[in-house]
């Protein structure tokens, strides 16, 4: 049988050294943000029943999740998803707390995703959720942490904001069955605007058809909302542009002009979003650094309803796009040998030298030569020895033994 | 900021979509003798300023180099899209490359009929596993690498799910058309990150390249 033993499975990778220093160093700008504006972290398992991420309305798709069983024969799923669980959380063991809860996780998530895509199974995310609350200042709060959140480790994003609700009333005006709802929605989600004419052209003139049609070029700037506010004359959709609109007005007095952007086609399957969503992107990365938005029907769904709005970020991302992080890792400042004898000492002072806050770090070879040498190799200033006498030599200022 | 970068399908898209580009006014000159250099770069006139880097590649890395971001744009056929799917977004339909997949089986044969549950051969697995899927049916599929019409005289496979342009080869093996799946042509893609963050150049080339095909549609 072939051994395995020497690699990580595809889609996985081992985090080293200067990389999980970044990575670290994200974690605690962003838990420091999160905590500060009053979120409190939280954790759920690795594994969680299946039925979880399969709820109507909210279903991943199942070929995208690592199975197992437990020792029941229950089918578990490999936490593809930290929302689900977390809503699943708030609406059991946290439902008799006071509203609105705030929540922020940072874990791994893990899908299956195709073959040699080059995208990871395993992602580390950090995020936040907003329970309990809607409205304009519970979204706000979401968007401008998320604001908070990438000025912290980026230098240069663009956030756009959407509806999710925008598509479903304007295709419910329709009446079309499931599936075509579906390749409309495909259409609409790829900008494929061929595909989208040959759909709509049969569907006659009705105000929503023509709604529909621009749905997809309806991103950029401001101009995109009265844009559409020529095209989506029903009550309902009108309503949600309003929503929008008084959203985009608030984050620009945030001070966000240049980098807010709207996108009215965003139209995502299968997920859970009800209300506003939003994603962040960054020159040179494919595909979003964060992505989050409201959804009020998800707690619902386990059995205790309430309103709620939150994000999630790509730690790996975010870590590799830190500026001006140092990358290599720093080399203590003094390495203490201990002669035959002084083992134990040579501990001691090595304490003590860490107690007042210097990184020193103890010599596991048997000779004063042999530990000089190492200190050059790896760029350790200076060495001390332990012994009868204690020895001290300054190699960065050039002192030979 | 590097100039738009576009990722170009190898061989039959190729020559027309250097064509559509050159009629839009950017000099391609380097397309033409391109030598051994794989990043191209292509610029317009004094009409149109724009400026390109072109990247020559196999059809499916086109899908791999925009997904991720690589390049912002590319010019890949419907069928590679089909086959391999991804996340992009597909805005123009550029009208040249055009051919269609169909299911065929040898002359005087009836796909459908009996219970036996059939072979298919086909370079396009996917294409075909989601054709058979719609209509309910449990199909072997087989993947093909070269001449798949070899497949049915071979006895291999009882039809294959392939691309048709004329049906000339179909013919010449004695295969017949049972059924065309879907139209194929060649596509612009997007990387969605980019179409964000550039909107204004690419909308201006897309739309660029949208008035030239029709134009040259017209006179066709």
């Amino acid at each position: 049988m072939k051994n395995y033993s020497k690699i990580t499975p595809e889609g996985t990778r081992d985090i080293l050294l200067g990389e999980c220093r970044a990575r670290r160093e994200v974690e605690k700008r962003l838990s420091g943000i999160f905590s500060l504006r009053g979120y409190h972290e939280v954790m759920t398992p690795g594994l969680e029943y299946y039925d979880v991420f399969r709820l109507s309305g909210a279903a991943l798709p199942q070929q995208e999740m690592y199975k197992t069983t437990d020792n029941h024969g229950r089918l578990l799923a490999v936490r593809p998803d930290s929302t689900l669980p977390i809503a699943r959380m708030a609406a059991s063991r946290l439902q008799s707390s006071l509203r609105p809860l705030r929540l922020f996780y940072s874990q791994q998530i893990y899908r299956n995703r195709p073959d040699l895509s080059g995208r990871s199974d395993e992602c580390t995310q950090m995020g936040i959720e907003l329970l309990g609350a809607s409205g304009l200042r519970a979204d706000l709060e979401a968007v401008s942490l998320a604001v908070e959140a990438l000025s912290a480790c980026v230098k240069d994003f663009r956030i756009e904001i959407g509806h999710a609700k925008l598509f479903p009333v304007l295709a419910n005006r329709l009446a079309l069955p499931e599936e075509k709802r579906e390749e409309l929605r495909e259409a609409i989600e790829s900008k494929n605007y061929g595909m989208l004419s040959a759909l709509l052209d049969p569907l006659g003139d009705d105000p929503a058809v023509e709604a529909i049609r621009r749905l997809p070029r309806l991103f950029g700037g401001e101009e995109v909302l009265r844009e559409a506010e020529r095209w989506c004359t029903g009550e309902e959709s009108r309503e949600l542009l309003g929503s929008l609109k008084t959203l985009y007005a608030s984050l620009k007095e945030l001070g966000l002009g240049e980098r807010l952007m709207v996108d009215l086609g965003l139209v995502q399957a299968r997920d859970y979003y009800t209300g506003v969503v939003f994603s962040a992107y960054v020159q040179e990365v494919g595909d979003a650094v964060l992505s989050g938005g409201r959804y009020d029907e998800l707690c619902g769904k386990f059995g205790m309803p309430m309103p709620a709005v939150g994000f999630a970020m790509d730690l790996d991302a975010a870590a590799a796009l830190l500026p001006d992080f140092p990358g290599e890792t720093e080399q203590p400042e003094i390495l203490v040998y201990g002669e035959a004898g002084f083992e134990i000492q040579a501990q001691k002072l090595a304490a003590s030298l860490v107690s007042q806050g210097t990184a020193c770090v103890c010599s596991v070879f048997d000779t004063w030569e042999e530990s000089i040498e190492y200190a050059k190799k790896t760029g350790i200033s200076r060495v001390f020895s332990v012994g009868e006498a204690t020895r001290k030599l300054n190699i960065g200022k050039g002192e030979t033994p | 900021m590097r100039p738009l970068r576009m990722a170009l399908t190898k061989g039959r898209l190729e020559k027309s979509t250097v064509a559509l580009l050159e009629n839009t006014g950017m000099n391609c000159e380097s397309l033409r003798e391109k030598g051994r250099r794989l990043i191209l770069p292509v610029s317009g006139g004094t009409e149109n300023p724009a400026k390109l880097q072109v990247v020559l590649s196999k059809a499916p890395d086109v899908l791999t180099y925009v997904e991720h971001g690589v390049c912002e744009l590319g010019v890949v056929g419907k069928d590679v899209i089909q086959e391999h799917g991804g996340r992009f977004f597909e805005i123009l339909d550029l009208g040249f490359g055009k051919c269609g997949f169909a299911l065929a089986c040898p002359k005087g044969t009836d796909f459908f009929h009996g219970y036996q549950s059939k072979t298919v051969a086909t370079k396009y697995p996917n294409v075909a596993r989601r054709f058979f899927e719609s209509k309910a049916m449990d199909v072997r599929i087989i993947k093909i690498e070269g001449s798949v019409e070899l497949a049915p005289l071979l006895g291999l496979a009882d039809g294959i799910v392939d691309i048709v342009e004329t049906g000339a080869t179909l013919r010449e093996n004695g295969l017949e058309v049972v059924e065309r799946i879907s139209e194929i042509s060649a596509r612009l893609i997007v990387n969605p990150a980019a179409m964000k963050l550039r909107k204004r150049e690419i909308e201006e080339l897309a739309a660029r390249l949208e008035q030239e095909g029709k134009r040259e549609e017209a006179v066709t």
